[in-house]
């Protein structure tokens, strides 16, 4: 069998796993997103007797769906700013800078993603409790953006190593400030960088279940611990259809976002050369 | 900015204020974290009551068969998951290594469950297998069963290693897709002139030059699937608990923040031994067959 043919094979072989992989899962869940309150969808039934969107109407208006939105989302851009903020200067002196200790500091940078998520969450908890916090938006900011200031030293990083010497100095010799040299050298390539680091913040703490969890219930909801109560011990399964897609669907948004933008080099396109 | 010059206690001082914001937060998170956890476990830093130094909640912990029952389970399930995942991921990164039409779109395809939640991939996993659920629908309308099985929350977790392989494949292949494009494609000529077999190429060139890549993703995923809480809630057993979840129904339910720090502190030492094991376990195995 010739290799372009062995090739085709593997690739309908692909789509079909593709196929029961993810197309059924979500067409799914967007099914049961879609049925009737009044119309159940019950065995056997291949298909709902009656699609609507008074599923989603109802939850707007029956639960705190909009209350757990809003909180996600005056969260998440709030997290992604301070964590960008914060993991500036590491990223300059990983990038930038060679000293002793590089590498046990850039192991420790890693921790928050290794450590186990409740672990964490809990004894996270247990201390804001002990120091006498017990506000939980303000507990919840501070923890995801520890939680995730890995991800944003890590892309600012690599943007940072990728800002040219010889640009800095040409800026310099051609008598340009600290800050022109800044706006001149370094913003140019850290940009895609910045963008990068603020979509997938966000992206994590719009996702985040543990801390949001322990720390946010029982009175605290946002997207996924919303949606989480209708998997649990009250399985409402068209509700958690809707909540469901209402998570995922800007993520993926998102996600195409920043996959464009980490293949961007802006190093060597602002570079000029090669 | 320019540091990289300077010498001696400036440059010290300069790097100690540049990595404050970041390293230092997170040393200090993590750190207090740990040390409360650890304080806890021994009866210190109580939260409800008065705090004495007390080997009780260990003895307890340690000497009730309910941790021992997590243990086991939840480094089952991660063993199975990351080296499922690993295993998985291998040969697609291998098929992906030379570029051909729409690989690239394949290999973006195969990388979209990382964009979805663990909680959604839950639930998408339980509309698949559940009662009324498609899996069900579509055997019993090829006439393959007769009535619907019961899949939901089998005993074994085979859906919570299901849901771990879904999640955590993609970023195996994340890291194997790396690690195996930077392989030369002349050692792998030379390999098959000398008479090397596909097999052969496999396990003396690629494994080895791959072993560093693929320890990492084994790592990653074994750690993060020994702390699983939510597949476990969603899709696992009912009868047995995952450590995470034995850990907060502890805490929670019967509000013993002590004995939830020694179940804590058991599952970071079983996530971090476990997955150094594993590592040492594939570097031997990879040596070993190299000699």
């Amino acid at each position: 069998m010739s290799r372009t043919r062995l090739n085709t094979i593997l690739i309908a072989l692909f789509l079909t796993v593709i196929f029961l992989w993810l197309a059924i899962p979500f067409a799914m869940a967007i099914l049961w997103s879609l049925v009737d309150p009044d119309h159940a969808w019950s065995y056997p039934d291949l298909f709902p007797q009656k699609l609507s969107f008074g599923r989603w109407s109802e939850m707007w208006a029956t639960t705190n769906l909009a209350g757990a939105l809003a909180n996600s989302y005056t969260l998440a851009p709030l997290v992604a700013v301070m964590a960008i903020t914060l993991a500036m200067p590491t990223a300059f002196a990983f990038g930038r800078l060679d000293f002793r200790g590089k590498a046990i500091a850039q192991f420790i940078s890693l921790l928050p993603l290794v450590l186990p998520g409740f672990v964490i969450a809990l004894f996270f908890t247990s201390l804001l409790f002990k120091l006498g916090i017990y506000n939980k938006f303000l507990g919840i900011v501070v923890g995801h953006t520890v939680l995730f200031l890995p991800f944003a030293i890590r892309i600012l990083s690599v943007s940072f190593s990728q800002v040219r010497q010889d640009l800095i100095d040409a800026a310099r010799d051609l008598g340009a400030g600290p800050l022109s040299r800044f706006s001149v050298a370094y913003l140019p390539v850290l940009k895609p960088g910045i963008l990068a680091a603020l979509i997938i913040v966000f992206i994590q703490s719009i996702e985040e279940f543990a801390l949001s969890f322990v720390l946010g219930s029982p009175d605290f909801t946002t997207v996924p611990t919303i949606l989480y109560s209708y998997l649990g011990y009250n399985f409402i399964r068209p509700n958690a259809a809707v909540v469901s897609l209402i998570l995922v669907v800007p993520n993926v948004l998102l996600m195409l976002i920043f996959e464009r933008l980490l293949r961007s080099e802006g190093a060597v396109t602002v570079g000029g050369k090669g | 900015m320019n540091a990289s010059t300077l010498t001696g206690w400036r440059k010290a001082a300069i790097i100690t204020l540049l990595l404050l914001p970041g390293i230092g937060l997170i040393f200090l998170l993590v750190g207090s974290v740990i040390v409360m956890a650890i304080a806890q476990s021994f009866g210190y830093f109580n939260l409800a009551g008065e705090s004495v130094l007390s080997l009780d909640h260990w003895s307890g912990q340690l000497a009730n068969r309910l941790l021992w029952v997590s243990v086991i389970y939840s480094l089952k399930i991660a063993f199975v998951s990351a080296i499922v995942s690993v295993a998985l991921a291998y040969p697609i990164a291998l098929w992906l290594r030379n570029p051909f039409p729409g690989s690239a779109s394949i290999s973006a395809l195969l990388k979209a469950p990382m964009m979805v939640p663990g909680l959604v991939a839950a639930f998408l996993f339980i509309n698949i297998i559940s009662f009324h659920g498609f899996l069900n629908e579509a055997l019993v309308g090829l006439g393959l069963i007769s009535t619907p099985m019961r899949l939901q929350n089998d005993r074994y977790g085979f859906g919570v290693m299901f849901l771990q392989v879904w999640k955590n494949m993609p970023f195996a292949l994340l890291l194997l897709t790396g690690a195996v494009q930077s392989i030369h494609s002349d050692i792998l000529d030379a390999a098959r002139d000398l008479g090397a077999g596909a097999l052969s190429r496999f396990r003396k060139i690629v494994l080895p030059l791959t072993l560093k890549a693929m320890q990492g993703a084994l790592v990653i995923i074994f750690i993060g699937a020994a702390g699983d809480y939510s597949f476990q809630m969603i899709a696992g057993p009912t009868k047995v608990s995952s450590l995470a979840q034995y850990m907060y129904t502890v805490q929670h339910e019967f509000g013993q923040w002590n004995d939830a720090a020694v179940v804590a502190i058991v599952l970071m030492t079983v996530a971090l031994t476990g997955s150094l094991f594993l590592a040492a376990m594939v570097q031997f195995i990879v040596a070993g067959r190299r000699s």
